[in-house]
């Protein structure tokens, strides 16, 4: 997997490329917006994380012009400023995820391999993991054949776990999925929704499937590993 | 009318103004009028005196004791003009008494004899049995060893009753006269306020949301243009000044995140990478913990200054306060479970306000998340919202140990721990409570907190209702 950085930022670019290196990934670094934009137009990436405050081009910019020829390449934005407009501006000219420094280099990662892998999320109508089985279309939740009755907040956070089955999905995303923007902050939240729906379908059960990934998030599936 | 208005109290000192220049000006009136006539009434009776002397003293009468009423009725004719001739000699013996008026307002015989009159002319006023009123001119004169006394009188009920009709003329004017100023007087200061009331609209608007804009300056040189100016002038310092805070907010805000991210980044792989010594390890996780709480610490301040140069507001809808209240209370009860917290929503139905949802929601988040901290296990934690006047309020009560009386004054303060070691174990960085206040100030509104004996404490967020249309 290729990824382009545009960072101009150097101690930041270097911790982001290390990091991603140590992740087996091949990261391409570029320190200001045209070096970036060429960069992006000539190789075929798989990613480009862009960093909003660039000389030369600003990343807005170079991310309308990357869309006018590559309609198709994720790309996450890094920015040091969290106005609201900002980041609507930033999804019209097709960013496609957006991340407020100072950010945890762990929910960097689980929002790439999120994207890099978006083309899997399981849009069926019934999900099945294991013997666990969730019904979108009823809303309703079975394991082993009895089924199991869950609160709206509960079925939604399952959903979205289930839907992103084998994918570690930080708090953060959890909340701004399943919440809202006003719970900001309140990541807590997740852990004690993640405990109640685990107390009704993992406890009564031999294998769990809910699996915590420390200091990232949870993931959800059969075998327990990424 | 609001009687503290400006356009009342034009109003009303204009009509009380005119009222007491009306009733000076018809009292004035109608006295110089009474005296006036009366006088013409008397100079009149009193050259008629003059004249019946003059025929007395003439030779005619000395050698006629007939010539002198013959003339007074042929001449003067006072029964047929309502008038009161009377001819005494010294001595009371009756010489000459005029026959009753043709409207018979009084009978001549029943008039008061006059004593004492002076010699020369004088003038009485005396009243009838039959309540009329006559003005009586008296003279004396000598003539061949008699004295005689002309007494010639006439009626006062003409004069009095043009006076009459003047009073009724005046006190009938008065309302209408009143009635016509305090109409004119209200379309005329309506009409010099209306830019005054245009400008407090116009200015009303601005302060919400738009600084950018500026007030109508109304055409001309005078007073109300020389407001919207000078109004315009502050609107644009204010203008300036919150477009600094912002602009300072924003740069500050990238000078401080981009250090912070290098560190967390490089604590980070420092902890991912090689294996480090444990001593070295904790080292680095506790930095990184310190540096996760500047971060948190950092966002929040950046979150109220945002709001303080007025984002708070960005949105700006219609919608019931009683249902946002109720979803999050749902969305949190986990939170109160968690701790067995009894966690009651009570709502009356819609109480609708205007204002940005997501703060607005996010306010109740930190107020429930407040109380659920502090709320012991098997606690209680309740809220209300229900509309009282115009103000949607909204309480949320808590049976935590409640704020000391020294702490509550300042629970708003941004920093400010009421209890340093408690707050350091939940975590809170003393700006949560902060936050809520800056979106109560930005929706108009308020927010208080008070304790609530025996136990736990309550805070209430007042809040404007939309309006009705």
């Amino acid at each position: 997997m290729r990824i382009l950085l545009v960072e101009d930022e150097e101690k930041v670019a270097r911790f982001i490329s290390i990091g991603l290196k140590a992740e087996r990934f091949a990261v391409d670094t570029a320190g200001d917006g045209k070096t970036g934009l060429q960069m992006a137009v000539l190789n075929p990436y798989d990613l480009l994380i862009v960093d909003l405050m660039l000389p030369g081009l600003s990343g807005t910019e170079l991310i309308r012009r990357v869309r006018r020829q590559k309609t198709d390449v994720p790309i996450v934005v890094l920015t040091a400023r969290d106005a609201l407009s900002d980041k609507v501006t930033n999804f019209e000219s097709g960013a496609d995820d957006y991340l407020t420094k100072p950010f945890a280099f762990a929910e960097l990662l689980v929002r790439i391999k999120a994207l890099l892998r978006r083309g899997a999320v399981s849009r069926a109508n019934v999900i099945q993991i294991a013997d666990l089985e969730i019904d979108r279309l009823a809303h309703q939740v079975r394991r082993n054949g009895a089924t199991i009755k869950l609160t709206a907040k509960e079925y939604s956070l399952l959903e979205y776990l289930a839907s992103n089955a084998g994918r570690v999905l930080s708090r953060t995303m959890i909340v701004e999925h399943v919440w809202d923007q006003s719970f900001e902050g309140l990541t807590n939240i997740v852990d004690v929704y993640v405990r109640q729906l685990r107390a009704k379908i993992d406890e009564p059960f031999p294998k769990k499937l809910i699996h915590t990934v420390r200091s990232v998030g949870y993931v959800i599936n059969e075998d327990g590993a990424e | 009318m609001n009687s503290q208005s400006i356009h009342f109290r034009l109003i009303v000192w204009y009509a009380g103004v005119l009222l007491l220049v009306l009733i000076g000006f018809g009292a004035f009136t109608y006295a110089t009028l009474r005296f006036f006539s009366n006088q013409v009434l008397r100079e009149a009776m009193e050259r008629r005196a003059q004249q019946i002397a003059a025929l007395i003293a003439s030779d005619a009468a000395a050698q006629d004791p007939d010539y002198v009423p013959r003339e007074v009725v042929k001449r003067y004719d006072p029964a047929a003009n309502d008038r009161f001739v009377r001819i005494t000699d010294t001595h009371g013996n009756l010489y000459f008494l005029s026959g009753p008026p043709i409207d018979h307002s009084f009978a001549p015989e029943e008039v008061r004899v006059l004593r004492d009159v002076p010699e020369g002319t004088a003038s009485y006023l005396v009243t009838t049995p039959d309540k009329c009123r006559l003005l009586i001119a008296t003279r004396r004169v000598h003539v061949r060893e008699e004295s005689f006394l002309i007494e010639v009188g006439g009626n006062l009920a003409a004069n009095d009753r043009v006076l009459h009709r003047l009073l009724l003329t005046l006190l009938g004017g008065l309302p209408v006269i009143l009635g016509v100023v305090i109409a004119g007087g209200y379309g005329l200061t309506k009409r010099a306020l209306q830019p005054v009331q245009t400008m407090m609209r116009a200015a009303q608007e601005i302060t919400l949301h738009h600084l950018s804009r500026r007030l109508p300056t109304p055409q001309g040189d005078d007073e109300i243009a020389h407001l919207a100016q000078v109004l315009n002038q502050m609107i644009a310092r204010l203008d300036e000044s919150f477009q600094n805070t912002a602009r300072f907010t924003a740069d500050a805000s990238h000078e401080l995140r981009t250090p912070l991210t290098i560190m967390r980044g490089e604590l980070e792989a420092m902890l991912l990478g090689q294996s480090l010594p444990t001593g070295m390890r904790d080292a680095i996780a506790s930095l990184l913990e310190e540096v996760e709480r500047l971060v948190r610490i950092v966002e929040r301040l950046f979150a109220l200054s945002r709001m303080d140069a007025g984002e708070a507001q960005a949105e700006r809808v219609r919608f019931d306060l009683a249902k946002l209240a109720e979803n999050t209370a749902d969305q949190m009860c986990l939170l109160a479970e968690v701790k067995h917290i009894d966690l009651v929503c009570e709502t009356s139905s819609c109480v609708e306000i205007e204002g940005d949802r997501t703060r607005l929601k996010q306010l109740i988040v930190n107020l429930l998340d407040n109380a659920i901290k502090y709320t012991p296990e098997q606690g209680r934690v309740s809220m209300a919202v229900r509309a009282e006047n115009s103000t949607a309020l909204l309480e949320v009560s808590d049976t935590g140990p409640g704020v000391s009386d020294t702490a509550l004054p300042h629970l708003f303060e941004r920093f400010y721990r009421a209890d340093e070691v408690r707050s350091r174990e939940v975590g809170g960085a003393g700006l949560g409570l902060s936050i809520v206040q800056s979106i109560c100030t930005a929706h108009g509104g308020s927010v208080s907190a008070a304790n609530t004996p025996p136990a736990g404490c309550r805070f209430t967020v007042e809040l404007p209702l939309a309006s009705r249309n």
